[in-house]
C-alpha cells in the first residue's frame, strides 16, 4: 500500500463539479479499474489521522478495541449496581463504548467536505460543504443482475428503508422522505439524470428538495469468484440557516453508516432474498419485544 | 413464553416474553426441546463481552421442533426435528460458499457494532451479544431461526436428544478445533480444557488419527471424563510442577505436534502470569486470561499446529515471538458447524460418537438459573447442564 501513488496532484474539486454539472458520461463511470477506487480510498482517509502506520492499522484501532471492551465492563458493572455510583459506573462505560462504536471519528466514513481538508485538523461542528458519503461492498452476483435489482423501486424501498421512506413518483422518479430535526420531515423527488445499464446509474434531487443531493452507484467486476464490487455515492449539501445547522447535525449523526449500510442491506437482499433484522425479538423489555 | 434472561453481571432470570414469529421469509419457528449451557456463555454472564442489553435472551446451543415455517423455506417442514448450529448462516454469501460459515456476511442485523472492533462483521450469533446480531437465544420455548435450510439438520430417527443437542456447538467446534490440526496418523495432541469442546476435540482428533491424545485440566471428573469416554491421557495442572516439562517427557522430548486451547478467556492457573492476569481482568484493565493459551504456545513442539478455540478479547501478553521463532501454524476460528453437521450427524448415527455423557445435569427452563450456577462453579461435577423448556 505504501508505495500507491497519492493522489494529491490530481483532486477532484466538489465546487468545479456543482458549478459545472458534467455533460454527458460522469467521470466515475469512465474511470475503469477497480484498484483506483482503492487509491481514492487511501486519499480520502488521510485527512482523518495521517497516514497508517507502516504495518497497515491505524493506532486509533487499537484503542477503539481498549475502549470496546473496557466501556462494555463498565457498563455492565454499572448496570449491574444498581446505584447512583452504578449509573456513574455505566455511564462512563457507555461513553467508551459509544466512542468505540463509532460515536466519533472512526474509519473511512468520507463524509468530509473535501475543499475543507487543507484548512487543518477535521472538526464536525464547524462542516458547512457538501456531506459526501462512499463506500463499496463486494456481492456475490454478475453486475448486470445487481443493476436490475437497484432498478426494481420495490428493491429501492427496502434497501433504504433504515434510512428513507422511498416510493415512486413517476418513470424514474423516486420520492424520498427523512424523519428529520426539529419534528420536521425531509422530503425530496430524485430523477435519473444518468444510465449505462448493466454498470452505473446516476440521480439527482430535483429543484425544490428540502436538502438537495445527488449519488450514484457503480457495480464493476471483482477479482476471481468474488462477483461484483458495488460502489455506492450520496452527496448531501444542506441549507444554511438554523434549519439546515439542524440537518448537518442530522447527516452527522445519522449518514455516517448510511452508505454501508444501504449497501449491506442490498447485499443480503440479492445474495439471500432478505435483510437480516431483530424487528421483533422476544426480550425481557419493551412489553416482551425488542429489537 | 417463559425465557432465560441477562439482566446485567451474574443476574438471569427466567421471565416471560413475547412469543417469537416468523419474520423473514426463510425463518423458521422451532418449539426447543433441548438447551444447553456453553462456557462462552460465561463471558457475558460475568462481564466481560460487552454489548449485551438487560432482558436479552440468552442460550445458543440448542435442538427442537420445526412449529411454523415462512414462505420461502423449500426444505424444512413442520413437524421436523432439527438440530441448529449456534452460527446463523445464509448459505449463499462467498463466506458460506466456502464453507467458512461462522464468517457469514448476511446475518449481522447490527454489522456497524461489530464492524469498529474487528474490521469485518462476522455472522449472527442466537442470544449472544448485541455486536453478534442480538438475536433472541434459546433457552426458550419457542425460539426463531432465519435461513432455516441453511441452518436446520434433521435428526435421524432413534437418536435421543442428548445424542444431538450438542451437535448445535460443542461438537462442531472441537471436530473443527481437530481438523484445523492437520492429524497425520500417529500424531500427538494435546488439548487445554476437558470441558464439553475440549473433550469433544479429543475425540475427534482420535477420529481423525491422532495416535495419542493428552488432556489437561484440574477437574477430577472431567478428567476421569477424559480417560474414560474418549481414551485420553490426562494432566492435572494443579498437581504437576511444571505441565510442559510433563509434556515434553511424554513426547520424548519433542513436544506434542498439535496444541488446541479450548478454554478461552476465564483461564485458571498457577504462578505469577495468572496471578497477574487474574488481577487485570478483575479490575477490567485487560479482557483475557490467557494462561491456558500461552502454556500450548510453548508447549507445542516446533513448527507444530496451534488450533484455538477458546474464546477472547483482545489479549495484551500475547507471545507472538514464541510462535514466530518456533515456527507454529496458528488456525483459528468460531464454530463452522453447517460445514461439519453432516458428517458429524452420520458419525452419531453409526454410534462412532455418542456426546451424550457432557450432559451431567438436567433441569427445567425455570431451574435454568440455578442451572448455570451449577455449571459456573462446576459444582457435583457438573461438565453440561441441560434444559428441557417445555
Amino acid at each position: 500500500m505504501a508505495d500507491k501513488p497519492q493522489e494529491s496532484s490530481a483532486p477532484r474539486s466538489p465546487r468545479a463539479t456543482r458549478a459545472a454539472p458534467p455533460r454527458g458520461p460522469s467521470p466515475e463511470w469512465e474511470g475503469r479499474d477497480i484498484e483506483t477506487a482503492g487509491v481514492r480510498e487511501d486519499r480520502d482517509v488521510e485527512p482523518r489521522g495521517g497516514r497508517a502506520t507502516a504495518a497497515g492499522a491505524s493506532p486509533g484501532i487499537v484503542e477503539q478495541f481498549a475502549s470496546a471492551v473496557l466501556g462494555g465492563a463498565l457498563l455492565s458493572i454499572g448496570l449491574g449496581r444498581r446505584s447512583l455510583g452504578g449509573a456513574a459506573l455505566a455511564l462512563a462505560g457507555g461513553g467508551l463504548l459509544f466512542r468505540s462504536f463509532g460515536g466519533q471519528g472512526h474509519g473511512p466514513i468520507l463524509e468530509e467536505p473535501r475543499f475543507d481538508t487543507d484548512r487543518g485538523p477535521y472538526e464536525p461542528e464547524v462542516v458547512a460543504g457538501p456531506r459526501v458519503l462512499e463506500r463499496s461492498i463486494t456481492i456475490q452476483k454478475p453486475a448486470s443482475e445487481l443493476y436490475r435489482a437497484w432498478r426494481l423501486a420495490e428493491n429501492l424501498t427496502k434497501v433504504m428503508g433504515h434510512f428513507a421512506d422511498v416510493t415512486t413518483a413517476g418513470p424514474d422518479v423516486q420520492h424520498w422522505r427523512v424523519q428529520g430535526p426539529l419534528g420536521r420531515s425531509l422530503e425530496w423527488d430524485s430523477h435519473i439524470v444518468e444510465e449505462h445499464p448493466g454498470e452505473f446509474l446516476r440521480w439527482e434531487s430535483l429543484k425544490g428538495a428540502d436538502v438537495p443531493n445527488d449519488g450514484w452507484v457503480r457495480f464493476r467486476p471483482a477479482p476471481g469468484d468474488w462477483g461484483t464490487v458495488v460502489t455506492l455515492r450520496f452527496r448531501f449539501d444542506p441549507p444554511g440557516g438554523v434549519i439546515g445547522d439542524a440537518v448537518v447535525k442530522l447527516l452527522g449523526a445519522v449518514p455516517d453508516t448510511l452508505a454501508s449500510k444501504a449497501l449491506r442491506r442490498f447485499k443480503s437482499l440479492v445474495e439471500t432474498g432478505e435483510i437480516p433484522t431483530t424487528v421483533p425479538n422476544p426480550a425481557a423489555r419493551g412489553g416482551g419485544h425488542s429489537y | 413464553m417463559r425465557a432465560l434472561c441477562w439482566n446485567g453481571i451474574n443476574d438471569l432470570r427466567v421471565e416471560t416474553v413475547a412469543d417469537p414469529g416468523i419474520v423473514n421469509p426463510h425463518d423458521v419457528i422451532l418449539r426447543v426441546t433441548m438447551s444447553t449451557t456453553c462456557g462462552s456463555d460465561l463471558h457475558f454472564i460475568d462481564g466481560y463481552i460487552p454489548t449485551m442489553r438487560e432482558g436479552d435472551v440468552i442460550g445458543h446451543e440448542f435442538m427442537g421442533e420445526v412449529v411454523d415455517v415462512g414462505r420461502d423455506v423449500k426444505k424444512v417442514k413442520k413437524g421436523d426435528r432439527v438440530v441448529v448450529p449456534s452460527f446463523i448462516c445464509c448459505g449463499n454469501c462467498w463466506y458460506c460458499q466456502h464453507d467458512l460459515y461462522s464468517l457469514c456476511d448476511n446475518t449481522n442485523p447490527k454489522a456497524e457494532l461489530q464492524e469498529p472492533l474487528l474490521g469485518y462483521p462476522t455472522a449472527g450469533i442466537y442470544g449472544y451479544t448485541h455486536a453478534f446480531g442480538g438475536y433472541a437465544g434459546a433457552h426458550a420455548q419457542y425460539v426463531r431461526v432465519p435461513h432455516a435450510d441453511t441452518d436446520c439438520f434433521l435428526v435421524p430417527e432413534g437418536l435421543k436428544d442428548e445424542q444431538v443437542i450438542f451437535l448445535s456447538d460443542a461438537v462442531p467446534t472441537g471436530y473443527m478445533g481437530a481438523d484445523f490440526c492437520n492429524i497425520h496418523p500417529g500424531d500427538t495432541v494435546a488439548v487445554w480444557g476437558c470441558g464439553g469442546v475440549g473433550l469433544m476435540a479429543m475425540k475427534s482428533a482420535f477420529l481423525l488419527g491422532a495416535g495419542r491424545v493428552i488432556g489437561i485440566d484440574r477437574f477430577p471428573e472431567r478428567l476421569r471424563m477424559a480417560r474414560e469416554k474418549v481414551g485420553a491421557e490426562t494432566i492435572d495442572y494443579s498437581r504437576v510442577d511444571s505441565v510442559l516439562d510433563m509434556l515434553k517427557e511424554l513426547t520424548g522430548g519433542r513436544g506434542p505436534d498439535a496444541c488446541i486451547d479450548a478454554v478461552g478467556m476465564e483461564a485458571h492457573g498457577t504462578g505469577a502470569e495468572y496471578a497477574y492476569d487474574r488481577a487485570k481482568q478483575a479490575l477490567h484493565l485487560h479482557s483475557d486470561r490467557g494462561e491456558a493459551l500461552r502454556q500450548a504456545i510453548r508447549a507445542c513442539r516446533k513448527g507444530g499446529t496451534l488450533s484455538i478455540l477458546g474464546v477472547y478479547g483482545v489479549m495484551d501478553k500475547f507471545p507472538i515471538g514464541v510462535i514466530m521463532n518456533k515456527g507454529l501454524t496458528v488456525r483459528t476460528a468460531q464454530q463452522h458447524g453447517q460445514k461439519y453437521l453432516p458428517l458429524l450427524l452420520e458419525h452419531v448415527a453409526k454410534g462412532q460418537l455418542d456426546p451424550s455423557f457432557l450432559a451431567t445435569h438436567r433441569f427445567s427452563l425455570e431451574d435454568a438459573p440455578r442451572g448455570y450456577e451449577m455449571f459456573k462453579k462446576k459444582q457435583d461435577g457438573c461438565v453440561r447442564a441441560v434444559f428441557l423448556p417445555n
